[in-house]
């Protein structure tokens, strides 16, 4: 008995450290692994401003583009940020992704109206003085009216060239003034296509 | 021992508390060497610009040499007066500890720690048959050799990882030349007293006592990673200082120092001291496998599990490698080999391992990392800028777990921001201590299972009960 006294302690006072480790969660102890794209995430309260709109259609839009690649949206990001040229079929799934997203925030009504977002707009663009005056002058039901944000937003998208967005990516300046001016490009354009008989 | 290979003395010594602890200390000094520049390691690589596995060489050169060494230091020990070798041994030592201290270059420090190890193999296996003239009791002298090993062993790199932090590498080397040259009176002194009966080494009939020894080499490897994968994950994983982690570690030593008075009163024999010993250095090290978070606390139970395992199972090996066998210094130098050798193969095994699991660490943490930043709650500008320095600092330091709080120095965040800024690099940093603590995981237990192995040994022992 005097000889097994020792090695039965010794089995004891292991399997009590082992067993408060594991309790507290030790066998857990490791790196957060990236969510399921494919699982519909909650979109947070959209503020009525360029930056943050623009931010939740991309994430909403990388984890679309994640799933349809099979991929998870955190390799994806670093794929993109990693790469010189982004694969055709990876543009198309960034494309579709962000279409998508747009789409979902538009069905959910989740996106802000454009008159809701052109004083921001019109603050950072380039446009003449008068020219914003004027612009500033349009009622904002007119606005509304002319421009609603999903068909802009889609139209953005359909019109964005994902290569150079990432090359900006290096210089968040830059990517904020190339996406004013594709939305600003696309305004445009909507409101052309609506005016026309 | 027999009576008929009785405790050789010539009579009584007077300086014999003296002798016994200039010994002892000289015994815990060179085996320390083993281990005292874990700490170092970040700093050497620094100070000579050298690669990872050059450096690892300071250690493994020690290491293999002493393992190789230890068996004709003995034989030299046994030819001639033990007290005269172990002095030219000491003098060899202290000339290449010397050479360590002011090495100019990282080949000359990893050649003179080679020749500091073939001098402290000369001490060890020469001190075994000093400290047993001097205590006039080979139990006690052989005892007093293992629990100096032991000790040295444990606070190694502790003593290593607090010079470091106060001074630098160099004096771990400056502060053992003091410690071991004032044994030598008491190693002169014991000269012509260690009388022999039969000890030729070629023609003594006994053998080495394997399955102690094997059992020894075994735990040795296993002891490494506590010892170096531990200070490793703490410095380098976790950002601790050397000097933090060397006071961390010190529960290793203190239990093993600990672990006699606590259980040599059950006199449950040396068969069952190697089987607890063993059983409790396998499971603090399944425990420090499974660390649940990254406070130093959580490493000290089972930190206190391998130390009194190495109590325990050290010192009971030992001795019951040495029990009975003449010359004793040659059986000594067998258990120094085996010890050593473990050393030796545990690196082998478990760095190999460790390295290859924080490389493999590297994409789920970037990815951990990428997570985490896209679902911050701060502006998408300060996100994409933050990312930019993030991706520098983590491709700067490939293979090593890097420091992101540079990234986070050098973001300008609106004070309004600031907290969600602070709230993301805690995040990123406990992601990054994850990570580095789930790669040392696998190295751990393929250690632990280094103890487990030595169970099947120290189930064939053949037992006797320690007074």
């Amino acid at each position: 008995m005097r000889r097994l006294g020792l090695p039965l302690i010794a089995v004891l006072l292991v399997v009590a450290v082992l067993g408060v480790q594991l309790a507290a969660g030790g066998a857990h102890y490791t790196p957060v692994r990236p969510a399921n794209p494919c699982a519909r995430r909650p979109v947070p309260p959209i503020p009525a401003q360029l930056e943050p709109l623009a931010e939740q259609i991309v994430l909403l839009g990388l984890d679309d583009a994640a799933c349809r690649l099979g991929i998870s949206r955190e390799r994806l990001v670093l794929a993109l940020a990693n790469a010189h040229t982004v694969s055709p079929r990876s543009s198309a799934a960034l494309k579709a992704g962000l279409g998508d997203a747009v789409d979902r925030l538009d069905r959910d009504h989740r996106l802000p109206k454009v008159s809701q977002l052109l004083p921001e707009a019109l603050a950072a663009s380039n446009l003449p003085g008068i020219a914003k005056t004027i612009i500033e002058a349009i009622p904002d039901g007119a606005v509304d009216n002319l421009l609603p944000t999903g068909p802009l937003l889609r139209r953005t998208v359909d019109e964005l060239d994902v290569n150079r967005l990432l090359h900006e990516l290096h210089d968040p300046n830059q990517l904020g003034s190339a996406l004013q001016s594709a939305i600003l490009q696309a305004a445009l354009r909507e409101i052309v296509d609506r005016l026309r008989p | 021992m027999g009576p008929s290979r009785g405790i050789p003395s010539s009579g009584p010594y007077a300086g014999r508390a003296g002798s016994v602890a200039a010994l002892s200390v000289v015994v815990a000094v060179v085996l320390g060497d083993a281990g005292v520049v874990t700490l170092a390691l970040p700093e050497i690589l620094r100070d000579f610009g050298a690669q990872v596995w050059g450096v690892a060489w300071v250690l493994i050169a020690f290491n293999l040499v002493l393992a190789l060494t230890a068996v004709p230091a003995a034989r030299v020990c046994v030819r001639r007066d033990p007290a005269v070798s172990t002095a030219g041994g000491v003098l060899g030592f202290a000339a290449a500890t010397t050479l360590c201290a002011v090495a100019p270059s990282l080949g000359v420090l990893i050649g003179a720690r080679a020749v500091q190890a073939a001098g402290g193999a000369v001490v060890i296996v020469g001190s075994l048959e000093l400290l047993v003239e001097a205590t006039g009791s080979e139990r006690s002298g052989a005892r007093r050799w293992a629990a100096a090993g032991v000790a040295g062993a444990a606070l190694g790199p502790v003593i290593g990882g607090l010079l470091t932090s106060a001074f630098s590498w160099r004096t771990i080397f400056v502060v053992q030349i003091p410690m071991v040259l004032p044994a030598l009176p008491a190693m002169l002194a014991l000269r012509n007293r260690v009388t022999r009966g039969r000890e030729n080494p070629d023609t003594s009939p006994d053998r080495p006592h394997v399955l102690a020894n094997l059992a020894l080499a075994l735990l040795s490897a296993a002891l490494t990673a506590a010892l170096f994968l531990l200070v490793l994950l703490l410095v380098d994983g976790w950002r601790t200082t050397p000097a933090v982690a060397a006071l961390a570690v010190t529960a290793v030593p203190v239990a093993a120092l600990a672990a006699g008075p606590v259980f040599r009163g059950l006199r449950a024999g040396t068969r069952s001291e190697a089987i607890a010993g063993s059983v409790m250095i396998a499971g603090g090290l399944a425990g420090l496998a499974l660390l649940p978070g990254d406070e130093l606390v959580w490493t000290l139970a089972p930190q206190v599990l391998i130390g009194l395992g190495l109590g325990l199972s050290i010192d009971s090996l030992t001795a019951a490698a040495l029990r009975d066998r003449i010359p004793r210094a040659l059986y000594g130098g067998w258990t120094i080999a085996a010890r050593h050798a473990g050393v030796v193969v545990g690196l082998a095994i478990l760095t190999p391992i460790f390295t290859a699991d924080l490389r493999h660490a590297e994409a789920p943490t970037k990815e951990a990392i990428a997570s985490l930043v896209l679902d911050a709650p701060l502006p998408a500008s300060t996100k994409l800028d933050l990312a930019e320095q993030l991706g520098r600092r983590l491709s700067a330091e490939r293979g090593r777990v890097p420091d992101l709080r540079p990234a986070f120095k050098s973001l300008r965040v609106p004070a309004t921001d600031a907290p969600a800024a602070a709230a993301l690099e805690h995040g990123l940093q406990d992601q990054l201590t994850r990570a580095a603590t789930r790669a040392f995981r696998t190295a751990f237990l393929v250690a632990a299972g280094l103890a487990l192995l030595a169970l099947g040994p120290a189930l064939a022992l053949r037992d006797r009960i320690s007074s």
